[in-house]
C-alpha cells in the first residue's frame, strides 16, 4: 500500500500531536493522553483531524439512481440532508463498508467511507455506474480537503467562538450548509454537518487544505479557554467503543451482515425491496443472527485491554471473540466489542475473556455503554 | 535532583543504567531497582494496568517479569540482570498510571538483589541509552 498521511500532519506535529498509522494512514494518533483527550470530549469539547476518512463526490444525473441501487435504506431527502450512516453491501449483503451520504442537491451527492475503504468505495460505484449505465461522475476529493470533528457538550461554545453564524449554529442533526464562514479563523469551510462519531453532540468540517489549516491554528488557540484539547484517534477509538459504534475491519467486514452487528440504522426504518445486497438482507432477517454483537464490560480489577481476536469462554467452552476493546476513562474499566454465538449473546451474562494466557470476567452487555453527555438537537 | 539527558520530548536520567529493552536499573549496594524508561511510557500512553512477579522468584537477565497493559499496547519489561526479585511495587496494581506520572521514581517496577555483577557492566550507560532513542526517532 503507498502511503497516505493527512494533509495537515505537519501542523499537528507542530501543535504536539503524536504521529502513527491507522488505517494505512500516517495520521495524529493522540496529544499526549488518550484518557485525557477522551474526558474533555464527554465533559467539553475535543478536535479530531479526521482527513483519513474519504470524501467522494457523485454527480451527474442518474447520481441519486445510482446510491439508491448501492444502499438498503430510503434516501430520498431534501437537500441539506445526510441520510445515513447506511452501507454498500455484497449480494451476500456483507459490508463492502459503511458510509454517510450528503445530499448536495442538484444531482450531487457526497459520500463519506471509512479510511481503509476508500478505493474499494470508488471501484464498486463506478463499476455499477457502468453496469447500469447510468451517467454519473465520481470524485476523489480526500486529498484535497481536510475533515474535522468537533465533538463534545461545548460543541456549540467552541463554533461560536470560531466566528460561525447562528444558522450553523442551530443546524439540527444530520443537518449541514455549505460554504461556512469562520469569521475568527478568516476562513470559510466547504461543508459543516451536525452528527455526532462519539455519541456526543457536534460537528463536522470539510474544508480546502489552505483553509483548514487556519481552522485547524485557531481551534488549537480557542480549546484551552472551554477546558477543550486537540484530540487524535485513539480517543476516538475508545469514544466510540463506549457507544458502541462499529469500525470497519473489526466489527463489519464483507462477511458480516447488518443483522449480525445488529446495525439497524443502515437499512432504516426497513430494508428496501431492489438494492444490491437487498434480497440477500431480507434473506438474512429471515434466517436470524449466525452470531451477535455485544458490549463487554470487565471488572475494575481487570486491568487489561482486550484487543481484537480475544476469545470469549462460558464454563470453559468457546463461545465468541472479541473485535475491539478499550479501556473507558469514564466507567474506569475495561470495556469491549464482541461477536458472540446466539445460543449465548445473553444479556447479563458473566464470560471470560483470554488474554496473554489468561481468563477474564466480564458481562455482557447492551449498548451504550456510556450514556453521552449531551446530543445534537433533533 | 540527578542531571539528564533530554532527547526530543524524552528525558534520560544520569544516575542510572538502561536496557535496549527501554528498562532503566538503579543500583543501590547490593539491589537493583527496576522501571521503564521515560521513553517506553511515553511510547506506551496511558497505562491501565501492570502485572507483577512473585516476591521471590529467581529471574535470569532477559526474562519477561512484568506485564504492562497500556491503552496502546500490551507490553513486558524484561529483567535486566539475574537474581532475585525482593520487593515489587505493588502500588502500581491500584495507581498503573503512576509509571506515566514518575517513570523514574514511585513508578518503579522490582527490586531485583543482585547475582552476578558482572551483568551491570553490560547495561547502557546514559548516552548509549540516549543514542538509541534518537536512531530509533529518526
Amino acid at each position: 500500500m503507498t502511503e497516505k498521511r493527512i494533509p495537515l500532519l505537519d501542523v499537528h506535529r507542530e501543535l504536539g500531536g503524536n504521529v502513527g498509522e491507522f488505517a494505512g494512514w500516517t495520521t495524529v494518533i493522540d496529544y499526549g493522553s488518550i484518557v485525557e483527550e477522551h474526558i474533555s470530549v464527554r465533559k467539553t469539547v475535543g478536535f479530531f483531524d479526521l482527513s483519513h476518512m474519504g470524501r467522494l463526490l457523485v454527480q451527474g444525473p442518474d447520481a441519486y439512481r445510482l446510491l439508491d441501487k448501492l444502499v438498503p435504506r430510503n434516501i430520498e431527502s431534501p437537500e441539506g440532508l445526510m441520510v445515513g450512516p447506511t452501507a454498500f453491501l455484497n449480494e451476500n449483503a456483507g459490508f463492502i463498508d459503511d458510509v454517510m451520504p450528503y445530499n448536495l442537491g442538484s444531482d450531487e451527492w457526497l459520500v463519506v467511507p471509512n479510511a481503509v475503504n476508500i478505493e474499494r468505495d470508488l471501484e464498486w460505484m463506478r463499476s455499477w455506474a457502468e453496469k447500469l449505465g447510468y451517467n454519473v461522475n465520481i470524485i476523489d476529493k480526500t486529498s484535497e480537503w481536510a475533515m474535522f470533528a468537533v465533538q463534545g457538550p461545548r460543541s456549540v461554545e467552541f463554533m461560536k467562538l470560531l466566528g460561525v453564524d447562528s444558522s450553523v449554529l442551530n443546524l439540527r442533526i444530520l443537518h449541514f450548509k455549505r460554504n461556512v464562514r469562520f469569521e475568527a479563523a478568516q476562513a470559510t469551510a466547504v461543508i459543516v454537518s451536525r452528527s455526532g462519531w462519539t455519541g456526543e453532540d457536534g460537528f463536522e468540517i470539510i474544508a480546502g487544505i489552505g483553509e483548514a489549516e487556519k481552522i485547524l491554528r485557531k481551534a488549537a488557540e480557542i480549546l484551552p479557554m472551554l477546558g477543550g484539547r486537540l484530540c487524535g484517534l485513539g480517543a476516538r477509538d475508545s469514544l466510540r467503543l463506549e457507544v458502541g459504534f462499529v469500525l470497519y475491519g473489526h466489527e463489519i467486514d464483507e462477511e458480516t451482515t447488518p443483522v449480525d452487528a445488529r446495525y439497524w440504522w443502515v437499512f432504516k426504518p426497513g430494508p428496501k425491496k431492489e438494492c444490491v445486497g437487498c434480497p440477500a438482507l431480507i434473506e438474512a432477517l429471515r434466517r436470524g443472527a449466525k452470531r451477535v454483537r455485544v458490549g463487554l464490560k470487565f471488572g475494575k480489577k481487570a486491568r487489561i485491554v482486550p484487543r481484537q481476536g480475544d476469545k470469549v469462554y462460558v464454563e470453559g467452552v468457546e463461545v465468541g471473540y472479541v473485535t475491539s476493546g478499550a479501556f473507558s476513562p469514564i466507567l474506569n474499566r475495561s470495556i469491549a466489542q464482541a461477536y458472540i454465538k446466539p445460543s449465548h449473546a445473553l444479556l447479563g451474562l458473566t464470560v471470560e475473556v483470554e488474554r496473554r494466557g489468561r481468563r477474564y470476567e466480564a458481562k455482557i452487555v447492551e449498548f451504550p455503554l456510556v450514556q453521552p453527555t449531551s446530543s445534537p438537537p433533533k | 535532583m540527578a542531571s539528564e539527558i533530554r532527547v526530543g520530548n524524552y528525558i534520560v536520567l544520569s544516575d542510572r543504567k538502561y536496557t535496549k529493552t527501554d528498562e532503566w536499573v538503579k543500583v543501590e549496594g547490593d539491589i537493583a531497582i527496576v522501571g521503564i524508561t521515560d521513553y517506553a511510557q511515553k511510547k506506551l500512553r496511558d497505562i491501565v494496568g501492570v502485572e507483577l512477579p512473585e516476591v521471590g522468584r529467581e529471574v535470569k537477565k532477559g526474562e519477561a517479569i512484568v506485564a504492562i497493559e497500556s491503552v496502546k499496547a500490551a507490553a513486558d519489561a524484561y529483567a535486566p540482570i539475574s537474581g532475585e526479585i525482593i520487593e515489587v511495587n505493588e502500588k502500581l496494581l491500584d495507581e498503573p498510571e503512576t509509571i506515566n506520572k514518575d517513570p523514574y521514581g514511585e513508578g518503579w517496577l522490582v527490586k531485583i538483589s543482585i547475582k552476578k555483577p558482572e551483568e551491570l557492566k553490560e547495561l547502557l550507560t546514559p548516552e548509549q541509552y540516549a543514542e538509541k532513542i534518537q536512531k530509533e526517532e529518526s
